[in-house]
């Protein structure tokens, strides 16, 4: 995603990279018919992977959804359970709930520092000093390794009882927990995991500083502005179809987290269900109790409050990002 | 169920049916497919399915390729990984009508395939002695009975056992712990061990089914009645009660280090990480957890009246219902159970040997001193049992983890033993009666 919004944004100086919103609709092509065929032939190996990969599992998962399917019986054994499973979660099982307010947290605290760090060392970067490509790629390097098992795995060994983190507390004379066995702190070392995988919308952030025209800040210190007044009258206002499109998919990927809570958890969203994280429930319901039906409805769930969730922002959108086109 | 798999009723169903194996399968990029039929020259092809690690990776193979040099239109197609994720692939195989014709499973789960019809009843080719079982003690083939189907074969026998360190206790001139403490004394007994020692006495395993299941036992319930709950909140506040009582007395580690503990991976018990003088887990386990540390280890029976315990089946081995040649793979099952020579190579990794001939050759032969140590002190027990419970119903996986989540309630104090019961027995019934 993040290659395609900079190489956009690098070919036309003054736009800014095209968010989401920022389509303009085209002229109808006059002539139709066969170039539609040939059209639909070039894409035919990306539709039948879109078909088959993604729309008939979604379709068959919306239909489970309605059933007990338990993974194990007899096609023949599995019963249309009308929204039995759709009530269940909202009335019978306080472990959604308890998942929900897990995810929520996590996304409404990691989604933001990580913005905020990535934006902060973005700003820091796009100074140019000597070494500044190292550095860019020495940030982004914990992004390309992603939602990375091995990754999780050295964060446990870090915040644990023995861990490195605990050592250097240990030159200051604080003897430090075991971070990740503890439930007030578990949720709270994910989250720092998080933020530290900041290098993707940071990319996208240096991408957007180097499109901010130079005239505006020289017109504001003309004008008297000092730094921090530039940022917040200059930079901000610029930047903020960038940070739009940074906030809607960094908020995406926070609620959708699930690896480092699997491998932090073993599996089982402990200790005491405090990284039980929406998507690790759901796993667990449907590949360890076996309540695939159940599992699904939650995968749509998911899926409906996401898309309410990016609805949101897109609206609240309108009142604080701004486009300054080419023609301006 | 025992028509094949070909002839499903309806065409339609079937398409579903394999569009949900295909969405399930898809991304684990599985070994195992081809559901080629057997062909005709009388070669047959057998999937077989085990977790567990390199070491019974190489056994397991070795006896099949025994079982193949016997029977050379026999091959297998071996597939192995860890513990973790095994279950989850399993399913997924058996989502897709691909489970593997041969499988290793535990008393986990093996009521929730057995219930759903995954695993082919055995009882038929025990009676036609195709599956000779008359060396098997009793409780042992009745653990793997799932509603009056025999679901699974046992192919080991274990039971609770106490790992304690003995050079440590030794060495702080502590006495050692015995089969036949009570509760309460093995608890003062780990206060005052981990004083002297500086090691915490005990893992707490207020945590661990299979400690509650004992304790229950003792005091004449049960965990599970047939389907139905076998103990009453009370019980559950009760044995909550009690570790809360031994972690105020320091006898055991603090919860962080607990929930270490109460990972299942045997390398990481605080017995052999030093955290603790004594973990809670299956007698057969003794020789890996010898094997992770340098100090000595010695193994006795849970606290409480030891006739309690029982022979249960470590693990299974059970065939798939639409398996390409059920009369061969229940022979190679009958074959790693009852084959002198197999038994021989497999020897007590997956617990003692079920067959209790091959169990007393094994024990005879053997040089390595934690495994003689493991079978006489099951032998000894074994001598004392009353009847044995029936195997977990449904559910029970999930009792197990709800089990952990209210008992780390407790040792986190986020609730007490009273909230942790009341939480604990509402999400158990839930689970049973779904």
């Amino acid at each position: 995603m993040s290659p395609v919004a900079v190489t956009t944004a690098r070919s036309s100086p003054p736009r800014p990279p095209a968010g989401p919103a920022a389509h303009r609709r085209r002229a109808r092509p006059a002539r139709r018919g066969t170039d539609g065929t040939a059209g639909y032939v070039f894409l035919s190996p990306w539709l039948l992977g879109l078909a088959a990969i993604t729309a008939i599992p979604m379709l068959m998962s919306l239909y489970l959804s309605f059933t007990n399917y338990d993974v194990l019986s007899d096609w023949e054994s599995t019963r249309w359970v009308g929204l039995d499973n759709y009530r269940q979660m909202f009335t019978a099982d306080p472990a959604f709930w308890h998942a929900v307010r897990v995810t929520v947290v996590f996304a409404l605290i990691a989604t933001p520092l990580k913005l905020a760090a990535a934006l902060g060392v973005a700003l820091l970067l796009n100074r140019g000093f000597r070494g500044a490509g190292l550095f860019r790629g020495l940030f982004y390097l914990p992004s390309l390794l992603g939602g990375s098992v091995a990754l999780a795995i050295v964060w446990v060994n870090m915040f644990n009882r023995d861990g490195a983190f605990n050592s250097f507390l240990s030159w200051f004379g604080i003897t430090g927990k075991a971070w990740v066995n503890d439930p007030d702190w578990a949720l709270g070392t994910l989250i720092l995991l998080a933020v530290w995988q900041f290098g993707a919308p940071m990319v996208i952030f240096l991408a957007g500083l180097k499109q901010v025209p130079v005239e505006l800040y020289e017109a504001a210190s003309v004008d008297g502005a000092g730094p921090v007044r530039q940022f917040f009258a200059v930079t901000l206002p610029i930047l903020s179809p960038v940070i739009f499109f940074n906030l809607v998919l960094e908020t995406i990927n926070g609620f959708q987290g699930f690896t480092s809570a699997f491998v932090l958890s073993g599996g089982t969203g402990g200790p005491v269900d405090s990284t039980l994280m929406y998507t690790l429930h759901l796993y667990i319901k449907g590949f360890t109790e076996y309540q695939m039906g159940y599992a699904s409805a939650m995968a749509w769930v998911f899926l409906l409050s996401i898309g309410l969730v990016t609805a949101v922002i897109f609206r609240t959108g309108r009142f604080w990002v701004h486009y300054s086109d080419g023609d301006d | 169920m025992t028509a094949p798999r070909s002839h499903s009723p309806l065409p339609r169903r079937r398409l579903l049916r394999g569009l949900i194996a295909g969405m399930l399968a898809l991304p684990l990029a599985l070994g195992g497919c081809g559901g080629d039929d057997a062909g005709d020259d009388g070669k047959v092809e057998l999937s077989f399915f085990w977790w567990g690690g390199e070491a019974r990776a190489q056994l397991t193979e070795q006896a099949l390729a025994l079982y193949t040099q016997k029977h050379p239109e026999v091959t297998f197609k071996k597939t192995w990984q860890a513990n973790q994720g095994y279950f989850d692939k399993l399913a997924t195989l058996t989502a897709g009508d691909d489970a593997p014709d041969i499988f290793q499973i535990d008393d986990n789960f093996l009521a929730e395939y057995a219930t759903r019809n995954v695993t082919l009843d055995l009882t038929p080719y025990q009676s036609s002695g195709k599956l000779d079982t008359s060396k098997f003690p009793e409780g042992l083939l009745k653990y793997g009975v799932v509603d009056g189907k025999l679901a699974g074969l046992a192919s080991g026998e274990n039971t609770q056992g106490l790992v304690f360190n003995k050079t440590k206790l030794e060495t702080a001139k502590q006495e050692l712990p015995k089969t036949g403490m009570s509760w309460e004394d093995f608890i003062a007994w780990a206060k005052t061990a981990g004083a002297a020692t500086g090691v915490p006495g005990t893992m707490d395993p207020s945590a661990d089914y299979k400690a509650f299941w004992v304790w229950l036992r003792q005091q004449g319930k049960e965990m599970y009645n047939g389907n139905q709950l076998g103990f009453t909140v009370q019980d559950v506040q009760a044995w909550f009660e009690l570790w809360k009582g031994a972690r105020d007395a320091k006898a055991t580690p603090t919860a962080d280090v607990i929930h270490e503990g109460n990972a299942t991976d045997v390398t990481k018990q605080l017995v052999v990480t030093n955290k603790a003088l004594t973990s809670w887990v299956w007698a057969n386990q003794m020789p890996e957890l010898q094997k992770n540390t340098k100090d000595e280890l010695g193994v006795v029976a849970y606290p409480g009246d030891a006739s309690k315990q029982w022979p249960r089946a470590s693990m299974y081995y059970s065939v798939f219902r639409g398996a390409k040649d059920k009369d061969v793979a229940v022979d190679v099952i009958n074959f790693l159970s009852n084959d002198p020579e197999a038994g021989k190579i497999l020897g007590t990794d997956r617990g003692l040997p079920p067959n209790t001939d091959i169990r007393t050759s094994v024990s005879a032969e053997t040089d390595n001193a934690s495994m003689k140590q493991t079978i006489d002190v099951i032998a000894e027990l074994s001598k004392n049992y009353g009847p044995a419970p029936s195997v977990p119903p449904k559910g029970h996986s999930t009792i197990r983890e709800e089990l952990k989540k209210a008992a780390e309630e407790t040792q986190y104090d986020r609730a007490t033993p009273a909230q942790a019961a009341q939480q604990f027995f509402a999400a158990s019934q839930a689970a049973i009666s779904r």
